[in-house]
């Protein structure tokens, strides 16, 4: 179960680097902002399988602190430049 | 392997297939309001099927807990931040292309 | 196993030299989190779990919004290039 879940995050890590593609290219910054909010999610998903993987539950903490924190990026992008002058 | 197990083995690849799916999206659709969709598929879906594949192997109730709230989290956060990018695209600055 | 140390360790290098070498600095903010993401899961995978806590925190929440807010003072404080919102490039 443990070798499954770990491969199971490798192909996560994989794929958010296949998607860093989307973030290179843009072609606009709400684009690339939508491709790290993606990353946020792969990362709380591996988080998460490592934890179960490994039975570290402390590991869930840091997954929960991810997920509540990912999203402040996202947040500081639209408040700072959705802002009309 | 036991019941339980090939239950977590399943909803785990589930899971996977969905954040494939949601990074195809991202990388194949057209424009920003197609690639938030395929977003959000990832964000609820592939999450929440390998929250609940984990919520079968975890050891204390409590364990379970997190990862329901973790779950949750990012469903709301999901929700949130689509809504503001979608709104930021169609009334803010709009064409930030480069 | 040490598939995933390979994977995260390829990827950790690819993020750090796209984040340093580019020129749209927005980019280069947003590749920024993403290394902080990808940092956040080798700790995870090193067994220091605080740290991971603490880089979560830091690496993908805080310096993320303090960056884009320094992209926008920099991008307000430059002369306009014509056309309300071009990237600071």
């Amino acid at each position: 179960m443990t070798i499954y879940l770990v491969s199971v995050a490798t192909l996560l890590v994989v794929i958010l680097l296949v998607g860093l593609a989307r973030l290179i290219r843009g072609p606009s910054n709400a684009d690339r902002m939508l491709a790290a909010q993606l990353f946020g999610t792969v990362g709380v998903g591996v988080l998460l399988l490592l934890a179960e993987a490994y039975s570290q539950a402390a590991l869930l903490d840091a997954a929960l602190t991810l997920a509540l924190l990912a999203p402040m990026t996202l947040l500081a992008f639209i408040r700072l430049s959705g802002a009309r002058q | 392997m036991s019941a339980l197990a090939f239950a977590t083995v399943l909803l785990t690849a589930v899971g996977l297939f969905f954040y494939i799916a949601g990074v195809v999206g991202l990388l194949r659709f057209p424009n920003v309001y197609c690639r938030l969709h395929a977003l959000t598929k990832a964000d609820n879906l592939g999450l929440g099927m390998i929250a609940l594949g984990l919520l079968l192997q975890v050891d204390s109730p409590f364990e379970g807990l997190r990862l329901l709230l973790i779950w949750i989290l990012v469903m709301a956060a999901s929700a949130f931040s689509c809504y503001l990018v979608a709104n930021y695209v169609r009334e803010g600055p709009g064409n930030d292309c480069d | 196993m040490i598939v995933i140390d390979v994977v995260l360790a390829i990827g950790v290098l690819a993020l750090a030299w796209t984040s340093l070498s580019g020129e749209n600095l927005f980019r280069s903010i947003v590749l920024f989190v993403s290394f902080g993401l990808l940092v956040t899961m080798v700790w995870a995978r090193l067994g220091a779990v605080d740290v991971a806590i603490a880089e979560a925190a830091i690496g993908a929440g805080i310096t993320g919004a303090l960056l884009l807010a320094c992209w926008r003072r920099l991008q307000a404080s430059r002369p306009d290039p014509g056309g309300g919102a071009a990237d600071v490039q």
